[in-house]
Order: C-alpha cells, then sequence, then structure tokens
C-alpha cells in the first residue's frame, strides 16, 4: 500500500533544475533572479488573489494563443479589455511535443511570411525575457494551457516569464494527448514541475496548479474523472503544491453536472485533509462543452449561454469559455472577446440561486461518490511503495479506463453510452473496481434511452453528436 | 475455429491519432460478430501487412482522417503480394485524400492501388460492415479483385 505522502516530494531538486536549465533555450534562467521576479509581479496576478477578489460567480477564461508575439500582445490586451478574469497562453503542439527546433523554425516563417504556421504561442522559441513583456502592467493571472507530458522546460520558461497559473498533470497532459509517451515518465517528469511550482511559492503567494478535467471530453464517465481530479491533486500536493483547481468539461446532462460538481468539491477536500494536505486551497473549474460543437453560430451562443448559466448554478470558481466559432477551427481574438463577454452577460443576469438539488441529482451524486471512492480505495490498495507508481499501475491493470484515450497504456475496456436524460452511464465497467450494485444500477439507468436496442456503436455515435 | 464470422485487421494509417473513429470502428465490427484486432493509430503500410499474416486475416481496414491516405496506400497492395497475402480484402475509409475532391475520383485513385471497397467521407461504418459480410460470402479466395492482376 502507498498512499500519498509528502516524504515523496523531489530530493534536490536544485541540482534537477540546473540540469533541466542548461538547455540553450533556458537562455540562462536563473532560479534566484526568478523567484525575484515572481515577487515582484502585481499580486494580482496570482490566482489565489484574483479568485479571493473576485465577487459573486465564476471567474472567466477565454482561450486563445498566437505565433507571433505582436498577435499574442494585442490578444492578451483585447481579452483583459472584454472582462476575462484569466488571460490564458494556448502552447503550440510542437512546442508541447518538445519539438523545439521545429517550433522555431515555423515561428520564424510565420514571422517572414506574416501567416501562421503553429497553433499556438511558441513559449519556448520566444524565451522569458521577451515573453515577460506580454504581461507588462497587467493585474489578471496568466494561465499556461497546453498539453504537455514533458513540460519540464516550458513550466520553467512560463514561470520565468512571471506566469503563476500552470495547467496540467501526468494523466490529463499524457493519456488524452499522446499515443506512446510513457505514462511512467509523465507522471516523474510532472513531480518536477510541481516541485518547482512549490519551490517558486511563498505562503502568501503560491504559484497555482490546475489539472485539465475534460480528458477526452468524449463520454468519460464522471467518477473516472473525478478520479483522476483527485490524483491529480495529490500528486501536485505531494511536492508541496499549495493551491490547486479540480475541473471538469460539460457533461450534457444538467443533472450530472450539478452532482459531478458537488462530489468532486467534497471528496478534493476530503482526501486532502484525510491524507494530511488540508493546507492546500482547492477551486473548481468548469469547461464549456468539450465535444463537437455546433456549425451554426445561432446554436453554438446557445450552448455557450446554457453552459455559463450551469457554471453558475455549480458555484464553479472559474469557467473556460468556448467561443460561436469553435466548429470552425481555430478562433479569431474578437471571437474570444465576444464570448468573454456574452459569458459575464448571462452570468450577470442569472445569478447563483444558491446550492441546487433534487431527488435525481441526490441519487447521481451518491452514485458518482461512490464509484469514485471505489476506484480510489482500489488504487491506494496496490502494493508498492509510492503513489505514482500505483497510479501507472491502475491505468495497466484497467483499474482507471479513459474512453477514447489514444494512449497504448490505456485498456479501452470501459464503454459509456448516455441515458434518457443524457447522463453518461458505464455500460460495461471493464476492469474498473466499482462495486456490483453500482454497475447494476448504471444498466438500471440506462434503461431511460429510447433507442437502446440499436446497434451500441450508433448509439455511441449518436451520443457523440448529441450537442450538433 | 471460433464463432467469429471473420478476422479483420484495423488500423489508423499515418502519423494520425484521430482515434474515436477507430474504437467505433472496432465496436461496429464486433458487435456483427468479427474478431477485430486493432492497430489503433499511427501505423505504416508495412504493419497492416505483418498484422494480417500474423492473424491470419480475411479482411484489412485501412482508415484515415487527416488526408495522409493518398500518400500512404498506393503500394499497400504490393506489399501483401509479396507477402503472400493477395486472398485478403484490402478496405480504405475515412477523409482519405486532402482537399474536396469528387468522390468518383477518389474511389477510382484508390481502387487502382488495389484496394477492395473504397469509402471516403462515408458517415456510416455500417455499410462497409453490410459490403464485408457479402464480400466473405463465398469465401475469400472466390473474390473477384478489382485491379486486373486478380481477376
Amino acid at each position: 500500500m502507498a498512499l500519498p505522502s509528502a516524504q515523496a516530494a523531489l530530493p534536490s531538486i536544485d541540482k534537477y533544475r540546473s540540469q533541466v536549465l542548461s538547455h540553450p533555450l533556458a537562455r540562462g534562467i536563473s532560479p534566484d533572479e526568478v523567484r525575484d521576479h515572481l515577487a515582484s509581479v502585481p499580486r494580482e496576478r496570482y490566482p489565489s488573489v484574483a479568485y479571493a477578489g473576485h465577487g459573486p460567480g465564476p471567474c472567466i477564461q477565454p482561450r486563445g494563443g498566437f505565433p507571433l508575439f505582436e498577435d499574442q500582445y494585442q490578444l492578451t490586451r483585447q481579452l483583459d479589455g472584454a472582462g476575462a478574469d484569466f488571460i490564458p497562453l494556448t502552447i503550440d503542439s510542437y512546442t508541447r511535443q518538445n519539438q523545439y527546433e521545429t517550433a522555431t523554425k515555423l515561428l520564424h516563417r510565420s514571422e517572414e511570411e506574416e501567416k501562421n504556421y503553429l497553433n499556438g504561442y511558441p513559449l519556448i522559441s520566444h524565451g522569458y525575457e521577451l515573453t515577460r513583456q506580454l504581461y507588462c502592467g497587467l493585474k489578471k493571472p496568466v494561465s499556461l494551457r497546453h498539453g504537455t507530458p514533458d513540460a519540464r522546460l516550458l513550466a520553467e520558461v512560463a514561470m520565468a516569464s512571471g506566469i503563476a497559473e500552470i495547467e496540467g498533470g501526468a494523466i490529463c497532459y499524457c493519456l488524452p494527448y499522446s499515443e506512446g509517451f510513457p505514462l511512467d515518465r509523465s507522471l516523474l517528469y510532472w513531480q518536477y514541475v510541481d516541485r518547482v511550482c512549490a519551490v517558486n511559492s511563498t505562503e502568501d503567494l503560491p504559484i497555482h496548479r490546475e489539472s485539465f478535467g475534460p480528458l477526452t471530453a468524449t463520454l468519460v464517465p464522471p467518477a473516472l474523472v473525478i478520479a483522476v481530479e483527485i490524483i491529480e491533486a495529490l500528486l501536485a500536493a505531494e511536492q508541496g503544491v499549495q493551491s490547486f483547481a479540480v475541473s471538469f468539461g460539460q457533461t450534457g446532462s444538467i443533472i450530472q453536472d450539478v452532482a459531478t460538481a458537488a462530489v468532486l468539491r467534497k471528496l478534493a477536500r476530503w482526501y486532502l485533509d484525510d491524507l494530511g494536505f488540508g493546507a492546500v486551497q482547492t477551486y473548481l473549474v468548469y469547461h464549456q462543452w468539450m465535444g463537437q460543437f455546433p456549425m451554426e453560430r445561432e446554436r453554438a451562443s446557445a450552448l455557450i449561454s446554457g453552459s455559463a448559466i450551469v457554471s453558475s448554478m455549480i458555484e464553479a470558481d472559474k469557467v473556460v469559455v468556448k467561443t460561436v466559432d469553435e466548429a470552425l477551427g481555430l478562433p479569431r481574438a474578437e471571437m474570444n472577446a465576444e464570448a468573454c463577454d456574452t459569458v459575464q452577460y448571462v452570468l450577470r443576469t442569472f445569478r447563483a440561486a444558491g446550492t441546487v438539488t433534487s431527488p435525481m441529482i441526490e441519487r447521481e451524486a451518491t452514485l458518482i461518490e461512490s464509484e469514485t471512492k471505489s476506484i480510489l480505495n482500489a488504487v491506494f490498495d496496490m502494493s508498492g511503495t509510492a503513489f505514482w507508481e500505483s497510479v501507472c499501475r491502475a491505468f495497466r491493470l484497467g483499474y482507471l479506463d479513459i474512453p477514447f484515450a489514444p494512449h497504448a497504456d490505456n485498456s479501452n475496456k470501459l464503454l459509456s453510452v448516455r441515458d434518457g436524460n443524457g447522463s453518461i452511464r458505464i455500460a460495461v465497467a471493464g476492469n474498473v473496481p466499482i462495486s456490483a450494485q453500482d454497475a447494476y444500477l448504471e444498466r438500471e439507468l440506462l434503461k431511460s434511452r429510447d433507442d437502446r436496442t440499436d446497434k451500441t456503436y450508433r448509439q455511441i455515435l449518436t451520443d457523440i453528436r448529441v450537442m450538433v | 475455429m471460433s464463432a467469429y464470422c471473420g478476422r479483420v485487421v484495423i488500423g489508423v494509417i499515418g502519423d494520425d491519432i484521430h482515434i474515436v473513429g477507430n474504437r467505433i470502428m472496432q465496436l461496429a465490427l464486433e458487435e456483427s460478430g468479427f474478431q477485430v484486432f486493432n492497430l489503433r493509430a499511427r501505423n505504416r503500410p508495412e504493419e497492416f501487412c505483418q498484422a494480417a499474416l500474423e492473424v491470419n486475416a480475411d479482411a484489412v481496414f485501412v482508415s484515415s482522417l487527416n488526408g495522409e491516405g493518398e500518400h500512404w496506400c498506393a503500394d499497400i497492395r504490393s506489399l501483401f503480394r509479396e507477402a503472400g497475402l493477395e486472398h485478403v480484402l484490402l478496405y480504405v475509409g475515412g477523409n482519405i485524400v486532402v482537399g474536396e475532391r469528387p468522390k468518383d475520383e477518389v474511389v477510382k485513385r484508390f481502387k487502382q492501388f488495389g484496394f477492395d471497397r473504397v469509402y471516403h467521407l462515408e458517415p456510416d461504418i455500417g455499410v462497409a460492415i453490410a459490403d464485408l459480410q457479402e464480400d466473405l460470402k463465398h469465401g475469400v479466395a472466390q473474390r473477384t479483385g478489382c485491379t486486373p492482376e486478380y481477376r
């Protein structure tokens, strides 16, 4: 049995950091100078300060990353002006895969031809000195959004640039994003990221970590999302992270969204407290629909507004917003600014009515909580000496199984479809260790589905396109 | 012999990592009684050929969603021939070429590559499964190939 423990914190991180920072693209980052810089940025750049100072309703975070410095600078100002509470910095996919040379080459080509050859901001190619200038005078937190299994250098450059929120995690940035990056290496590399976040933190101003709960955003049952979120919170806490946001993506059912939020919030707190990490601050982040979006702008806008209301109902601390152009490819800066305005309008107009509940929500929450505990207990109960090893093995054994993850270590035995009210149900649990009683209940609830006699693959196709 | 009605190798060709359709295809084929050997994402033509040989496949379904198919599929039939797998049915589907091109032209091109059936932008895998059941009815050895050398 290997429970999460503060003893797992990486020893001699200074020596390890000097190895990572010897990379030429680190451009001579000095840990002491980074700490000084982080102490010199406005306090409002820290998520804990931004969350504490925000009035009622969720903070708003749009999306966006452009290859050219000038475009990213304009986007940042535009989003700031449009009422975003958090400013995104989305990284291009070559940098995410540690292909810095290709990213740099395509950045130069983008600069020469004034055309974008990258789908995000190549942070490592631009470097921390230039990137600091992106945020001169900005009094909002910047969130690093990427999808990188080995984010050691990227996180260093981000923090050196004055960025105090690092999204991701060993599971959520490996399983859904990579086919072959070894999960054990991802776990070890994210220990580094978490540890450096911890050593760059002060008691007042912690560097904030956020997990990416939507995972593949394709019919992932809430219990698996919550289990992964709590595991990543615990892995971060082991390394000394003091401020952490768990998150999930809109499920497609209001009942399930409300129940998921309640269980995620409650169990994240409970496990952190129980395992000796009571000092870690937690927050809840809600992602607007991450699946296939409608092509029609009117429908896309309705979906964005509707899910903004849900974010308010579940009292999320932050909502990550989509744009009406979602189905059409990378959105322009104006679209992201417009999305901030729409969501802000909806949040102002439809304020939270306190905790929402109903017998159906209660039943859903009870089921999700029971399943999550079964899964986490099975992970904790594995033999071994390190929690991260148990997590790795849990995937190989299929205790943790993320539908539609491309990763070779994902077992793909779990099968999920929606029930009559749109909630995601576990039709076949595979090796995921939920109780027989919960598995039975899941199947019973599936009977509310109209087309249940149809072939399963047809039902899944319908379910994936549910919002289109 | 097993109770399966046929053995099918499936997978995505090239550096394409679109996996949702691949997973659904596996489910659909299994539901129709086929034994599926899923190579998942990022495969080269050789890998389809090796897998077909290893599992004694009746058919191979090659998928591509980002249009890389045209580049990778040109010589796949000759690989199968060299491995003594002329009898194996070759199907291709997805979004198999880059850009918008007439469907007839795309089908013709892939048939020239030696594919038995071509599904370009076909929304439902059910069509291909029905065709496969039909093609296997008389046993794979007697199938009439689409290119002259297999007739």
